[in-house]
């Protein structure tokens, strides 16, 4: 009597546990990420246009095709290919909701892997979603993870065997959609949907793919620009403009040749375009992080990051400052600025030139809330969600 | 407060919920969920349903993995398998003893190395295997240690070790690489285990222990035993022979298919229900254990107390780290068995990163020397298990006692292979 007194008292904790829990990981699962349609934005799609595969799963996400005033070449911005590092997605959500192509094309990506946005890690302790703070307001985002949601994408192999290259890869990385390139039409879902990214870069004849992240600190590929060989030329202009001229230190490193899925080297490899990927810090990414907040992700305040920084265990600086937020988005929205004014220079006759979107400075100073758009004062048809 | 003394307080508050609860004689899972709990009131957060549940979660894969893999060496047992393989081996080679022992020793070595849990090579061949070792003249006391070392080992063995598999995810590592750093240590120590503590004593009646050892069925042959491990190799191979035209199905699905092998060829009728039961009620302690160090962890991250381990761990003097792996990782595994992987592992794998060394052979290394802690209080689980399924009946002690120079091997490999990792790359193939 008494054992069953017991187990029928952990059966009804087991189960509000489950039906609260439940609804969180429901609600974060569709939270309603709204995006104010830039003036700029002249069509909006969705990827299962280039492969119909993808079409009713959880990667068929929007893309964004702002179309300039002048011809020129095009550019893609992938945000969200690990959406836990947020300055990605934001910088590109500032490019959605304030870019005007004045020459050439832009596309933006702001979900890329959008199955990873939609789940936390398990065993990471990460806050569901957190808000940047607006003039009117503040906007939700979610945080989301590196690997696709195993709802989405389930089992793991018994180890990841990459497509072509037959490199072995962890088990995980399976739903890693930067060690699925260049994709395959009959694999994964993380597999085709890096497939119908390189099939819309192939259709859409793009000339420069930059593909947003950020990095722990303790990772030494940080606060750099990793290119592929057809883009040397370009990123170390690129490189070389923002550490001289914007004040911040943007490193040069070469996509390694033998090491596949990456978005860096396949891209380039499978594609006319030329594969550009942008790294940041961010704190919030190391294991030897202090508490797990909100407050931590955006401020990029950590006293035991800063700690293991003076033993010289990172390979970015940090101070009692920590790496905020909008400095993490201004470095990419400069970057992808410079990228094409650099462009520009070597091709001429194929300019890119976007206005409206704020640079390093500007960012910092106003923060990235100042140009997040009202939903409520969208106009009729321009406000969707991510 | 600034976050050491905050992280400090919460790890206060969670040691002292978790002695409270193990003075009580509460599991040690229940104890560590009580741990996490009071840690995550106290850091502030309340009792968030959210992040309980997330960290139940983070070793769903791994407990599949467990429960699969025993179901197919229960119905192995179940069948007269294991018994027919025993008790061909003693009759063939019961007067050719280095040949015997060296073939109890794989055998030993087979169960946890596919399940990755010790545990699983007590019940399944411990029992067994010390009718084999008593039989030779062994005594009860050393046979006892020898299946306790050998099944910790077994435990550490590719392809499944959970301490490196779970340490390997915390620095995003792929567990690729481990299978030779981890083979051949615990080749070369479970041999060494077998003949120092094996090798003399003297030969008891051989008949009687043949008599003793159970007869598996008729219509059992060597056929029967090993379709099921082709089965099982045959996915692997094929998966990764033709990884982009098979069917994604997953370590666990494999184990069941081997299992379902195994049923389907015995020669005898077995209960599948009851078999999958028994495999559940054998497992529930370690499962719960693993739900729980998920809970630990998340609420230890979510706190900060994980941070503060590692970084105090990454910045101490790399000297001092060398010379105290040997009581650090068992005493971590006694008191957190599996969940010393992520909370001292990763803060220790990413030194060694940043020291220059091979993380994989390091983590090798590290992954010998754990399975120690589990004949410790205050969990102990494993010990106490082999001594009761050896039927060694002495002190608690003098068992530990006979384990000590095994062990000690053991953390000299496992140190070495750590300080020497760099130069030991090449066993990773990599």
């Amino acid at each position: 009597m008494k054992a069953s007194i017991r187990k029928l008292g952990f059966s009804i904790a087991g189960l509000v546990l489950l039906v609260v829990s439940g609804l969180s990981f429901y609600e974060s699962r569709h939270l309603k990420e709204p995006v104010v349609l830039s003036d700029g934005v002249t069509q909006v799609m969705k990827l299962s246009k280039y492969f119909p595969d993808i079409e009713g799963t959880a990667n068929d996400c929007n893309i964004y095709v702002l179309e300039g005033k002048e011809p020129g070449a095009t550019l893609c911005i992938l945000g969200g290919t690990h959406p836990e590092e947020p300055a990605g997605r934001l910088a590109a959500w500032l490019f959605a909701e304030n870019g005007v192509m004045m020459k050439g094309r832009l596309i933006v990506v702001l979900s890329a892997n959008r199955s990873a946005t939609t789940v936390t890690r398990v065993g990471g302790a990460y806050p569901p979603d957190f808000i940047i703070p607006s003039p009117w307001g503040g906007q939700t985002f979610r945080l989301g993870d590196r690997w696709s949601n195993p709802l989405d994408q389930w089992p793991d192999p018994e180890v990841y065997i990459h497509y072509p290259s037959g490199q072995y890869l962890a088990y995980l990385d399976s739903r890693n959609l930067n060690r699925c390139w260049p994709g395959r039409p009959n694999g994964t879902l993380t597999e085709k949907t890096a497939y119908a990214f390189l099939e819309m870069i192939k259709k859409e004849k793009v000339d420069v793919v930059i593909d947003l992240h950020e990095a722990e600190l303790q990772y030494p590929v940080i606060s750099t620009i990793v290119t592929h060989e057809k883009g040397q030329e370009l990123a170390a202009v690129v490189s070389m403009t923002l550490t001289d001229l914007e004040g911040f230190k943007m490193g040069l490193e070469f996509s390694p040749k033998n090491l596949h899925g990456l978005s860096h080297r396949e891209i380039g490899d499978y594609s006319d375009a030329i594969s550009l990927l942008f790294e940041a810090p961010e704190p919030f990414l190391d294991a030897t992080r202090g508490k797990t907040t909100t407050d931590q992700l955006l401020t990029g305040k950590d006293e035991f990051v800063v700690k293991a920084g003076k033993h010289g265990l990172l390979f970015e600086k940090i101070d009692e400052k920590g790496w905020p937020i909008d400095v993490r988005v201004g470095r990419h929205t400069s970057a992808i600025l410079q990228t094409m004014a650099s462009w520009t220079e070597v091709h001429p006759e194929r300019p890119l030139l976007c206005d409206n979107v704020p640079r390093y400075a500007e960012v910092i100073e106003k923060g990235i809330g100042k140009f997040l758009q009202d939903p409520a004062h969208g106009k009729p048809g321009r406000v969707l969600f991510e | 407060m600034d976050m050491t003394t905050y992280a400090l307080i919460v790890l206060g508050v969670m040691v002292l919920f978790y002695a409270g609860a193990k003075l009580l004689k509460l599991s040690t899972e229940i104890s560590m969920f009580i741990a996490a709990a009071a840690g995550c009131v106290a850091g502030g957060f309340g009792f968030s349903a959210r992040h309980i549940a997330e960290g139940a979660m983070t070793y769903l894969d791994i407990n599949l993995i467990f429960i699969t893999a025993t179901l197919f060496m229960n119905i192995l047992k179940e069948s007269g398998g294991v018994a027919f393989v025993v008790r061909g081996m003693f009759r063939r080679f019961r007067r050719q003893r280095a040949i015997l022992l060296v073939l109890l020793t794989i055998l030993l070595l087979i169960p946890g190395a596919l399940t990755g849990a010790g545990s699983v090579t007590v019940l399944i061949a411990g029992g067994m295997v010390s009718t084999v070792l008593l039989g030779l003249g062994v005594p009860k006391v050393k046979t006892a240690a020898i299946v306790f070392i050998v099944a910790g080992l077994s435990a550490a063995a590719p392809p499944i070790s959970l301490w490196a598999m779970m340490t390997a995810a915390g620095v995003n590592m792929p567990y690729v690489g481990f299978f030779w750093p981890l083979m051949l240590p615990c080749l070369v120590a479970g041999l060494l285990t077998m003949f120092i503590l094996g090798w003399r004593g003297a030969p008891a009646d051989l008949e009687r222990a043949l008599e003793e050892l159970p007869v598996p069925p008729a219509g059992m042959n060597w056929l029967k035993i090993i379709l099921p491990f082709v089965v099982f190799l045959g996915l692997i191979v094929v998966g990764r022979t033709w990884p982009h035209e098979t069917v994604v199905t997953g370590l666990p699905l494999m184990f069941l298919c081997a299992a379902l092998t195994s049923y389907v060829l015995s020669p005898q009728k077995m209960d599948l229900f009851q078999i999958s039961q028994k495999t559940i009620e054998q497992l529930l302690p370690l499962l719960g254990t693993l739900t729980c160090v998920g809970i630990l962890v998340q609420i230890m991250t979510l706190t900060g107390v994980r941070g503060l381990l590692a970084v105090t761990t990454v910045t101490l003097p790399v000297a001092l780290v060398f010379a105290t792996l040997f009581i650090i990782l068992p005493v971590s595994e006694a008191v957190l068995m599996w969940g010393a992987a992520p909370v001292i592992g990763v803060p220790l794998i990413l030194l060694f990163n940043t020291m220059g060394l091979n993380p994989i052979v390091a983590l090798a290394g590290m992954s010998i020397i754990w399975p120690l802690g589990d004949a410790l209080p205050p969990t102990a689980i494993i010990g106490r298990l082999t001594v009761d399924v050896t039927g060694y009946q002495g002190s608690y002690g003098q068992f530990l006692k006979a384990c000590l120079i095994p062990a000690v091997i053991m953390m000299i490999i496992g140190t070495l292979m750590v300080v020497y990792s760099k130069q030991l790359g090449f066993l990773t193939g990599l």
